[in-house]
């Protein structure tokens, strides 16, 4: 037995931990380091306390890309997850038709990111398929530069976003809907509820925790998307779709000798992650026990 | 259960929400409810299909030439040619960059599976004061956004003399997927009855036998299932190879691809076929394993 080693139990541990703390550890300790620092390329620089931090809630560039990631995540947490509620739905009721179409829209998501980004930039352009299809059902007025128009670039990148991931919440719904026992939905049937309302107050709450992984899954990814604005758009047109993690990559690795104030600003996202899901998941934890 | 007598339980049970219904009407609810209608068939055959289109416009498009498409965005790859196809192929280096990828991801696959595996059993049957705080904080790494470490990783593997070799981005891909391992690992041989290891020592067998030829066979129907999740999230990660490998010679397919190729600034049938050119090993896997690979993708929802 393993617990009366101890030896043996250390040497076990031994790779994982060395790994973890020099990958993992050592980098984050590191972070909160330089982010104190005016290094200019992470070589030496001056302790400067908290200076990068007080810039950095002054920084029109830095706030703006905050909220702009944080409306992104809002809308492709809700977006995706309620497309893939209403799939599940449909599949649940459906049973031979069930297990392939859930596999066919699991398909996006097994496309990289930079894949889909060359997909949809091919799609989105103005000559593309996607305004050929609306002119093909007689829709000309909604036609436009998708990628190119401010006002539509972000949520024409969300929905690609959208696009990959639905069949994944849509799995994870259809995961709880198959957890339900079959003498409580027999019996919502039987006392005539109708549809909506077996929706509303019997399966919805049955579907409590699914809806806690789904909604905390999308908004981790979401907050940290970066493939699509990257290579569908570079941040543009007019710094439109600039999200938190591009304005990182740009800061540290753009040759802008602003390599600690762009580790502070690495840990700015760090705490939006972590506090948004912390505070998401533990509220949604928390309906779970009470319904 | 037949109708009649469905509808006398509903009459006995009259549940506010129910009292609503009108008899008639309920029975007509109880026998469509199971069978979803004609029109809830056509809107979700028209979703699907949405879904799939973009899919079938990247097979079809990369199959024809660039004046056809112009003309029409939406034709049909009537007659087909595979020209696009060998530009995108020499455009990504698409036999070096498939290598370069094929190394570092069953590298990166292997040596998380195996220290991964490692790890988890001292975590899984240890109760000292410590093990707790150290599986805990190997989970906090599953929320880690990657660029919180990249800066300070960069300026790491320089000095360590890492960038630009596989070592370097071996060594991280393991760092950052540990912790999915772990946690897995642990949770399932937690479940795993104590007594067959110790029937093992009994044999004589040492821990480090005892690991191999017991506790590593019991993992493996979820090893396969983890490996294809890692194997998923490091063919397709851009972020890593883009900032540590710069030599061309070393680039996996997504660096190759997003370097030598402008979405804003090439046809479509360059776009679409490089689009397929990336992704076909995994479809390929895909199709010989799916089982695993859905509970692969889906894996992350338990986490």
């Amino acid at each position: 037995m393993i617990a009366r080693r101890p030896l043996a139990a250390l040497s076990f541990l031994a790779p994982a931990v060395i790994i973890y703390l020099v990958v993992v550890i050592y980098p984050l300790i590191s972070s909160a380091r330089l982010s104190l620092t005016d290094s200019p390329a992470g070589n030496v620089g001056e302790f400067i306390g908290l200076e990068n931090f007080q810039q950095l809630f002054g920084d029109p560039d830095v706030m703006s890309a905050l909220w702009r990631t944080l409306a992104y995540a809002g809308v492709v947490v809700v977006v995706q997850n309620g497309l893939g509620l209403i799939l599940a739905r449909a599949f649940f009721r459906r049973i031979r038709a069930q297990r392939p179409l859930s596999v066919m829209l699991l398909l996006p998501m097994l496309i990289s990111p930079l894949m889909a980004a060359f997909i949809w930039s091919a799609l989105y352009a103005p000559n593309g398929a996607v305004n050929a299809a609306l002119e093909a059902i007689g829709l000309d007025s909604l036609t436009r530069i998708w990628l190119g128009d401010p006002t539509t670039a972000l949520w024409a990148i969300a929905f690609v976003n959208v696009w990959m991931f639905a069949g994944y919440s849509c799995a994870i719904f259809l995961a709880g809907y198959m957890n339900m026992s079959n003498e409580v939905l027999e019996a919502a049937r039987v006392d005539g509820a109708d549809g909506w309302r077996r929706f509303r107050h019997v399966e919805w709450p049955l579907l409590a925790p699914a809806l806690t992984v789904n909604v905390t899954l999308a908004l981790i990814g979401s907050l940290k998307v970066f493939e699509y604005p990257l290579v569908m758009t570079n941040g543009g047109p007019a710094g439109s779709t600039t999200t938190l993690t591009l304005v990182i990559y740009q800061t540290i690795f753009g040759g802008q000798g602003s390599f600690g104030y762009g580790v502070a600003i690495a840990l700015l996202l760090l705490a939006v992650v972590v506090v948004l899901s912390t505070f998401v998941n533990g509220f949604l934890r928390r309906r779970e026990e009470r319904i | 259960m037949t109708a009649p007598a469905s509808t006398d339980i509903v009459d006995s049970a009259a549940t506010p929400d129910a009292a609503g219904g009108g008899r008639g009407r309920l029975r007509l609810r109880k026998s469509s409810a199971d069978r979803p209608g004609l029109l809830s068939n056509i809107g979700l055959g028209v979703v699907i299909a949405l879904f799939m289109a973009p899919l079938l416009i990247t097979v079809f498009t990369s199959l024809r030439t660039p004046t056809e498409v112009a003309l029409d965005p939406l034709g049909l790859p009537i007659p087909a040619t595979f020209d696009n196809f060998v530009d995108a192929f020499k455009q990504m280096d698409y036999l070096v960059s498939v290598r370069n990828t094929a190394v570092i991801m069953l590298a990166s696959v292997f040596i998380t599976v195996v220290f991964g595996a490692l790890a988890a059993y001292p975590l899984a049957r240890l109760t000292r004061r410590w093990t707790p705080w150290l599986y805990r904080s190997f989970i906090l790494g599953m929320t880690l956004p990657i660029f919180v470490i990249i800066g300070p990783l960069y300026l790491l593997q320089r000095d360590l003399g890492l960038l630009n070799t596989w070592a370097g981005v071996i060594l991280t891909y393991v760092g950052i997927n540990l912790p999915v391992a772990i946690f897995f690992y642990t949770s399932f041989l937690r479940q795993v009855p104590i007594e067959v290891e110790e029937a093992a020592e009994l044999d004589g067998a040492g821990p480090f036998r005892t690991f191999r030829v017991v506790v590593f066979p019991l993992l493996q129907p979820i090893t396969a299932t983890l490996g294809i999740f890692i194997a998923l999230g490091v063919w397709n990660d851009l972020v890593l190879p883009l900032v540590f490998l710069r030599d061309p010679g070393l680039r996996t397919v997504m660096v190759n691809a997003y370097s030598n190729i402008n979405p804003n600034a090439v046809d479509p049938t360059t776009l679409f076929p490089a689009a397929i050119l990336g992704v076909l090993p995994l479809v390929l896997v895909f199709a010989l394993m799916q089982r695993r690979v859905v509970q692969g993708l889906t894996l992350g929802s338990v986490k």
